[in-house]
């Protein structure tokens, strides 16, 4: 994964988190490794339970605990293992290096304070010697004004019941970078939001990369988000990053089974002509309880292309197929020269 | 023609907004506002838009889960408006719907015999326990799941399979009509498929007629005949599926397929990123309700609403400027 003139931001190396419940153990994370660029976005695509939003709290450090706990693994912030900092310095990076936005803009907000008040308060945590009072108010406004909210000396003082869906994860965006952090962790941001809504969201993310050059990790289970503003991609499947590519190479050539699955069960509107008559492709079966994985690779159960091999008792190990695409699979599909996925 | 399965003719529903001291109703919210459309043996109409454009609201009305403020609802040409409590119960025997939640619209208390039981009980359809029985076993056939599951309760199914008992509950009764609200919304792409194709299945299998609601435009393309575009309560658009993605002659239904994200790197669509929020339905635009975020919008749309016009082929927009 070496990309000349980038500079690495962040780097995360055989991250192992874990869930004890009563139930068992359970392995959210296992064994992820990756890296950000600077100025780039990072997708993480999967189904629900398959560990993306638990990989993005493991790096921020919220995991509760108990039950959960980061085993295994070192999270490099400029060469700098955030796990081995103490509750204190590491409260210094959130929200100041590393920020995070939630999917549900409705919850994330406190509704009894005014949107100015939360924006300021990040500041006031980080940048208290910096700034004055007034000079966090500016600051909070000219936040407002840098994602798109319309008169934001008006809307400073309101509160978040006051703003739509779109409008409070604007607010969101504005308090997650007020602080001007290197690395910006967007847990499904879009997925609250209507397509039209959607479609301002991500035009907004991607203009404000462009003019702050922050690294951008984006979670997602949509396809078309990926496609349309990540430049590296991550596809987790119960807990393990089963394929890693560029965008194009992904999607243009997806090895694994499941990453191929995917991308063919989106209903897509120039797929086929007398689509009356046609079905969908699916996955065959369902994403099994991180509790009871079977032995060898965990994908084993829906995958078209199972062996005895696959069900033995070693999973399948990280390889790189060429240089910055990497997969875990015995039987990575060919794909015979350039697929025309829409 | 044959007279269609169902037609509605200018459905609108008024929701009152109460203040003041006394509960007075002070204002309303026009949920629905003179929809009128039809739905043919077999078809499937899809019905889509943005979170609060009221196809919710429209998709309970049909069944009168909501009464509607005004306008008829003919099944077979019968006013299920004016039906009686006798009549309505018969009704709900032809007419069905299916829930977003898989995880709310499910009773936890009861198992999936009791779940699937229960229609076939209320509407005496089985003479016998084993008739009973055997209907409980055929139904869960029909939606691929496995016959123990009978003893199971929802909580031990995934949100996938639970869509599955929501299906084969609405299917208990034997119905001809079934509302589909946002059947796939809340499940994983990969499940979704699968959701998708068992609908499209059983639709051939039993001959079943679909009000397919959704926000997702590519699953409603995928499933559905004819397709109608609601926005603050009004049917903007409806065509025939593939030629209102092909040909949308509305500016709204351009700029929402338009925002839609392709899964595609390569592909570099021509994005037409709307200004602003779908204005609040209290007090909604005069006027054509979709002209303040409409770069097309004169002064003719801020005045009066246009009325829906024929393009040609079944195909119906309501728009002072339509694309050609």
């Amino acid at each position: 994964m070496s990309e000349q003139g980038l500079e690495k931001v962040l780097e995360v190396k055989d991250l192992v988190t874990r869930f004890h419940g009563e139930g068992g153990v359970a392995t959210a994370v296992n064994s992820v490794s990756f890296d950000v660029w600077k100025g780039k976005t990072l997708g993480i695509v999967g189904e629900s339970g398959s560990g993306k939003s638990v990989t993005a709290l493991s790096i921020m450090r919220l995991i509760p605990s108990p039950p959960g706990k980061i085993e295994e693994g070192q999270i490099l912030l400029r060469g700098q293992n955030i796990l081995d900092l103490k509750e204190s310095e590491m409260r210094g990076i959130r929200g100041n290096k590393i920020s995070m936005i939630f999917q549900e803009p409705m919850t994330s907000l406190n509704p009894v304070f005014t949107v100015g008040n939360q924006i300021e308060e990040v500041l006031h945590l980080h940048q208290k010697d910096l700034l004055s009072k007034a000079d966090r108010t500016d600051k909070a406004i000219e936040m407002l004004h840098l994602v798109g909210i319309p008169s934001p000396e008006k809307r400073v003082s309101e509160y978040p019941h006051q703003l739509s869906g779109g409008m409070r994860q604007r607010v969101m965006i504005a308090m997650a970078l007020a602080c001007g952090p290197d690395i910006l962790i967007a847990d499904e941001p879009t997925t609250a939001l209507d397509v039209t809504i959607q479609a301002q969201i991500l035009e907004l993310m991607n203009k404000l990369q462009d003019d702050l050059g922050m690294s951008i990790i984006l979670i997602t289970h949509d396809l078309g988000v990926v496609a349309e503003t990540c430049h590296e991609v991550a596809v987790m499947y119960c807990g393990q990053i089963v394929e890693f590519a560029d965008v194009h190479t992904l999607f243009s050539s997806p090895s694994h089974p499941y990453t191929k699955g995917l991308l063919e069960s989106i209903p897509s509107f120039d797929s086929t002509v007398d689509k009356k008559e046609g079905r969908l492709p699916t996955i065959e079966g369902m994403v099994p309880s991180l509790f009871d994985l079977p032995p060898g690779c965990s994908f084993q159960n829906r995958c078209f292309n199972v062996s005895q091999k696959c069900r033995g008792s070693e999973s399948p190990p990280s390889e790189k197929l060429e240089k910055n695409h990497i997969i875990r699979c015995f039987h990575p599909v060919e794909n015979q020269g350039e697929r025309t996925h829409p | 023609m044959s007279t269609p399965l169902l037609e509605v003719r200018h459905l609108t529903k008024r929701f009152p907004i109460r203040g003041g001291l006394l509960g007075r109703e002070i204002g309303h919210i026009e949920a629905v506002g003179d929809v009128s459309f039809k739905i043919h043996k077999g078809e499937c109409l899809g019905l889509v838009g943005e979170s609060g454009c009221g196809k919710s609201t429209l998709g309970r009305s049909l069944l009168r889960l909501i009464e509607p403020t005004s306008g008829e609802v003919l099944f077979y040409g019968e006013n299920i408006l004016k039906m009686d409590r006798t009549k309505l119960r018969h009704l709900r025997k032809k007419v069905q719907i299916i829930f977003q939640d898989p995880y709310a619209s499910l009773n936890p208390r009861m198992t999936v015999g009791d779940i699937l039981g229960e229609p076939i009980d209320i509407h005496g359809l089985a003479n016998s326990r084993a008739e009973k029985k055997k209907r409980v076993a055929e139904l869960l056939d029909h939606v691929q799941l496995s016959k123990d599951s009978i003893f199971k309760y929802p909580h031990e199914f995934s949100g996938g399979q639970r869509q599955r008992i929501c299906i084969a509950r609405a299917l208990a009764v034997g119905p001809e009509f079934i509302v589909c609200d946002e059947p796939v919304s809340a499940l994983d792409v990969s499940v979704q498929a699968q959701v998708i194709n068992l609908l499209m299945d059983l639709q051939k299998e039993l001959d079943l007629t679909y009000l397919f609601i959704a926000h997702d435009l590519k699953v409603v393309e995928f499933i559905s005949h004819r397709i109608s575009v609601m926005y603050l309560g009004h049917i903007v658009e409806s065509a025939k599926a593939h030629q209102l993605y092909r040909t949308p002659r509305h500016p709204y239904t351009k700029a929402l397929t338009s925002a839609i994200p392709v899964p595609n790197p390569f592909h570099k669509s021509q994005r037409i990123i709307l200004k602003g929020d779908v204005p609040s339905p209290i007090s909604p635009p005069a006027g054509c309700h979709f002209h303040p975020r409409c770069w097309k919008a004169s002064e003719q749309c801020s005045k009066a609403f246009p009325e829906e016009t024929n393009g040609g082929s079944d195909h119906f927009f309501r728009c002072f400027h339509p694309n050609e």
